[in-house]
């Protein structure tokens, strides 16, 4: 099996490099373990949104952000890099309407009512942007218990805005038609879709509605047709209505991870879920062909230019700790960066506070690619993107899906410019 | 300040206090028992839960093993639905001296703990992940037990006949007059009030804590806490009790306790019950452990690491706590210290619990001059009148029964929401910690992950509490969970700690809910 790029995982960061690759003509193939984070967290694209503090602009706080955190991804990446990657990604999926900018977050809801900054956001969650206050009313499905109206929309009301508006909010509990008593988000998903659901759902909910109110559901509004369930629900229902995201796994991260596999494919892609990388034949510096094998399969050769690594890092098992405290990049044995010594404090004692052990990951040069403790590239052909570059806590700073875009979409770009 | 009358108090809400008090309300007697946090938040709930055979004591302390093989039995007869009936084994491994062996069943003869040696080819069949190096082995008559579902067991048989079970009362001091105890001034950490508790006797059942209360009666009683270590493997790596044969050290026993595999124990003497910290050398000594009994142990996925302070109790001060004796102590202050009416029953172990309030109720009658025969032997505690032992499978039996009429609010530990809501509703608690002792909410693999952010929404929803309360409730479990996963945070524990901090502070965004007006309300005063 040859290519001229392989990319190993298929998270956010793997799709995005893949799809830019493959539209820039070069043959590529994706190969994953399995469905990355986009099945587990919504689809919003996060870029920066604390530092520590709130940041209004993401545009605005990067360059500061990146000049202070030296480790940190986008200090390899230039704001422009940046800023480019999003607009890329904007194209690349029209069909979920991605709404907002650089240039100021937006504040959405979230499960438990807490403000959540974010860049953009998909079309069915622009609504649910309290930043100018308003009025806004939250629905519960009867057999969904992972969402919780009342609670979200009172923890909704005392958030303090930077704008100062308040935000009237309030809960309704739904008894939609059905008999079992615990229904999934993805059957609820499918139930969306049956016009005779939304019938009874719209039927139940309308006469509770005040005007001016926009109406939150749980992220269950569709899968394959969600956008049509969308805007007939906003249409019957005569008010903006939006979806708050909960506990995975991820409807409208699902949409997205269909919609750039779509797109991947279409650009001639060819995406292979299921194999482990168990090993790479690396000759002068280079890294020749990845070694992959699926189940008790004999093992695999993928023999290419250049490498991506999107393989994510602790969460995903790419980078472990080991049980005696050492740690290692498990695909290429890669250098890892930041690991605190193993005597020093690696977790602190409360859950909030920093944990040194958070930012370890792989260091990478200007061009993405790994490097050991001089700077050195530990491979010529081998990029990293994603979750598995240290010097982040993406999920402190809300940055995880914009690094994993901005990098995934920089190391295609340093790739195409060097086959060109 | 309001007024409590009841006859025998009792101080102490782990296993001996419960124990007391069952035996106590059964006697006829009016009792009440106070604890300053829930109940089993002490050293009880802080065990590796085995059932002794007393097979660990049968050649260094035969009396322990003596009262462990006794009560064995009675709590197979009392206690079913509490014990899961695993057996046990004692393993010669290639680092045991061999000449123990033959100790060790000269002592299990001398103190009629039943022993049968077994053929090392046969445990390697019924234990296959068991170190194939091992030498001899011998079947006891061990278990693993459950301790949170013992002592509610006991305490709901106590207030059936009458006893008042007080959590969140906190002993301020003891009433003495005239030399003898009168009871106690407690404060209530829920409503914030102080109430005094006259009461004819006073035991002090308070563990690693009776020195402290016993000094609130001029009486010295010196309990070194002896610190223990257990880690817990997120898989049932032996379904069979093991231990290696070999005088007691550290790591030398894995209990498999419902879905998880508890290797224990460490033991070193600490200056306070309430101060001490887990090492890293202690855990990768368990580990190490663990690597002995069961090869490949390190690549198991470790769970949750937690410790307890045995209350090891001797007249004259010892150094090392391990050659403390594990049997118990009853102290009549009234010979001992010219104090009358009050008693400290300490030392010993959970499985000797009925039997510790046997001999204290006992003494009790004694002192008052009355005579009312202990019953607890006989009676079944609730739940196990039918002398069914758990199995493994129970609550996954118990969860297909309902599951077209139930949503499962915690997927780990089948945890249905109706269990759910009548536990929040009959203790009005807005500590999800107190749910959980009571379920196991949010105790699997995943440490709450999903079941937390649901159980706020169903209390926030089910108590009618302020939001801000429940998001106390949300972030001290968070807190509460993250403390035992993280001196053992390796592996695929790792992993799953990462998802749950994408979800709760990614996804959820927890860190930054509204700010709290009210700081501090939901939380309890008292440290448990």
């Amino acid at each position: 099996m040859s290519a001229d790029v392989v990319v190993l995982g298929a998270g956010l960061s793997g799709l995005t490099a893949a799809l830019r690759l493959a539209e820039g003509g070069l043959r590529t193939v994706l190969v994953a373990q399995g469905v990355g984070a986009t099945h587990l967290a919504p689809p919003t694209i996060d870029v920066l949104g604390y530092d520590p503090e709130l940041v209004e602009s993401p545009a605005q706080a990067l360059p500061a952000f990146a000049a202070a955190h030296a480790d940190h991804p986008y200090a390899r990446i230039s704001p422009e890099t940046v800023a480019a990657s999003i607009g890329w990604f904007r194209e690349k999926v029209p069909g979920l309407g991605y709404v907002g900018s650089l240039d100021e977050n937006l504040l959405v809801p979230t499960a438990v009512g807490a403000a959540k900054p974010t860049a953009i956001v998909p079309e069915a969650m622009a609504a649910s942007d309290v930043r100018a206050g308003g009025r806004f009313v939250f629905v519960g499905l009867r057999a969904f218990k992972s969402f919780y109206p009342a609670y979200l929309a009172e923890n909704l009301c005392r958030a303090k805005l930077p704008s100062g508006a308040t935000v009237e909010a309030r809960g309704i509990q739904l008894s939609d038609p059905g008999q079992e008593p615990d229904v999934t988000c993805l059957e609820y998903a499918r139930q969306f879709e049956r016009p005779e659901f939304r019938k009874a759902v719209t039927a139940e909910l309308l006469p509770q509605l005040q005007p001016e109110e926009k109406v939150g559901f749980p992220s269950v509004l569709g899968l394959d047709n969600h956008r049509a369930v969308w805007q007939e629900l906003q249409d019957v229902l005569q008010r903006p209505v939006f979806e708050v995201p909960s506990l995975p796994p991820s409807v409208p991260g699902i949409r997205l991870f269909r919609a750039l596999r779509k797109a991947f494919r279409n650009a001639g892609g060819r995406l292979v879920l299921g194999p482990t990388a168990v090993g790479a034949e690396t000759s002068n510096g280079t890294v020749d062909a990845l070694v992959v094998q699926a189940s008790a399969n004999r093992p695999t050769t993928y023999a290419a230019k250049s490498f991506v690594l999107a393989t994510g890092g602790f969460a995903t098992g790419a980078i472990n700790l080991d049980s005696f405290g050492e740690v290692r990049e498990t695909v290429l044995g890669l250098p890892v960066a930041g690991v605190p010594d193993v005597e020093a404090l690696r977790f602190s004692p409360g859950y909030f506070e920093d944990h040194p052990m958070a930012r370890a990951g792989l260091a990478v040069d200007e061009h993405l690619r790994p490097v050991d403790a001089d700077g050195n590239p530990a491979f010529g052909n081998v990029y990293a993107v994603g979750a598995v570059l240290g010097g982040a806590e993406p999920w402190r700073e809300h940055s995880g899906n914009g690094l994993a875009i901005a990098t995934g979409f920089a190391a295609a770009s340093e790739i195409l410019e060097g086959a060109s | 300040m309001s007024k409590l009358q009841t006859e025998v108090l009792v101080i102490g809400g782990g296993s001996t206090g419960l124990g007391v008090v069952r035996d106590a309300a059964m006697r006829g007697f009016a009792t009440a028992l106070v604890d300053r946090g829930d109940l089993a938040t002490g050293t009880t709930g802080r065990f590796h839960g085995l059932l002794h055979s007393g097979g660990r004591y049968v050649v260094k302390d035969p009396k322990a093993a003596e009262e462990c093989i006794h009560e064995n039995r009675i709590l197979r007869k009392i206690a079913a639905d509490v014990i899961e009936d695993t057996g046990g084994y004692f393993l010669t491994t290639p680092i045991d001296d061999p000449e123990f062996a033959d100790k060790f069943v000269e002592g299990c003869r001398a103190t009629d703990v039943p022993c049968e040696e077994v053929p090392v080819a046969e445990v390697l069949r019924k234990e296959p992940r068991v170190n194939p190096g091992i030498t001899r082995a011998f079947a006891v008559p061990d278990g693993s037990l459950d301790s949170w579902k013992m002592v509610w067991a006991c305490a709901r048989s106590a207030e059936a006949y009458g006893a008042r079970i007080l959590t969140y009362h906190q002993v301020l001091r003891l009433i003495v007059e005239g030399g003898a105890v009168k009871g106690a001034v407690v404060k209530d950490h829920r409503s914030g009030e102080e109430v005094q508790i006259d009461a004819d006797f006073v035991v002090n059942a308070s563990g690693a804590w009776a020195g402290q209360i016993a000094e609130m009666a001029g009486c010295e009683v010196t309990v070194f806490p002896g610190k223990g270590i257990m880690v817990a493997m997120n898989h049932r790596l032996v379904n069979t009790v093991v231990n290696r044969c070999s005088m007691p050290s550290d790591g030398d026993i894995i209990v498999p306790a419902r879905g998880v595999a508890v290797i224990g124990t460490t033991d070193q003497k600490v200056a306070d019950p309430d101060n001490w910290e887990i090492t890293r050398e202690e855990v990768q000594k368990m580990l190490s452990a663990g690597e002995n009994l069961v090869p490949g142990f390190r690549q198991a996925r470790a769970l949750r690491v937690w410790g307890g302070v045995r209350p090891l109790y001797q007249e004259k001060a010892e150094a090392d706590t391990r050659d403390v004796t594990r049997a118990h102590a009853l102290l009549n202050h009234r010979t001992r210290d010219g104090v009358e009416r009050f008693v400290t029953i300490t030392g010993g172990k959970f499985c000797t619990l009925r039997l510790m309030a046997e001999e204290t109720m006992d003494a009790v009658c004694g002192e008052l001059g009355v005579e009312r025969p202990c019953r607890t032997a006989d009676e079944p505690l609730p739940d196990s009148e039918e002398k069914r032992y758990y199995w493994l499978g129970a609550r996954v039996a118990q969860r297909e029964e309902t599951l077209h009429q139930d949503q499962l609010i915690c997927e780990c530990e089948f945890v249905p929401r109706r269990d759910l809501e009548a536990a929040m509703l009959r203790r009005p608690t807005t500590n999800l910690d107190d749910i959980r002792r009571l379920l196991r909410l949010g105790m699997g693999p995943c440490q709450g992950g999903f079941c937390i952010y649901r159980a706020t929404g169903i209390l926030h929803q089910l108590q009618k509490i302020s939001s801000s309360v429940a998001n106390r409730s949300m972030l001290d479990f968070l807190q509460e969970r993250w403390k035992g996963v993280r001196p053992a945070l390796y592996g695929d524990q790792l992993r799953q700690v990462r998802l749950d901090e994408w979800i709760y502070q990614g996804t959820l965004n927890v860190g930054h809910l509204p700010a709290d007006e009210a700081q501090g309300s939901a939380r309890e005063e008292v440290k448990t």
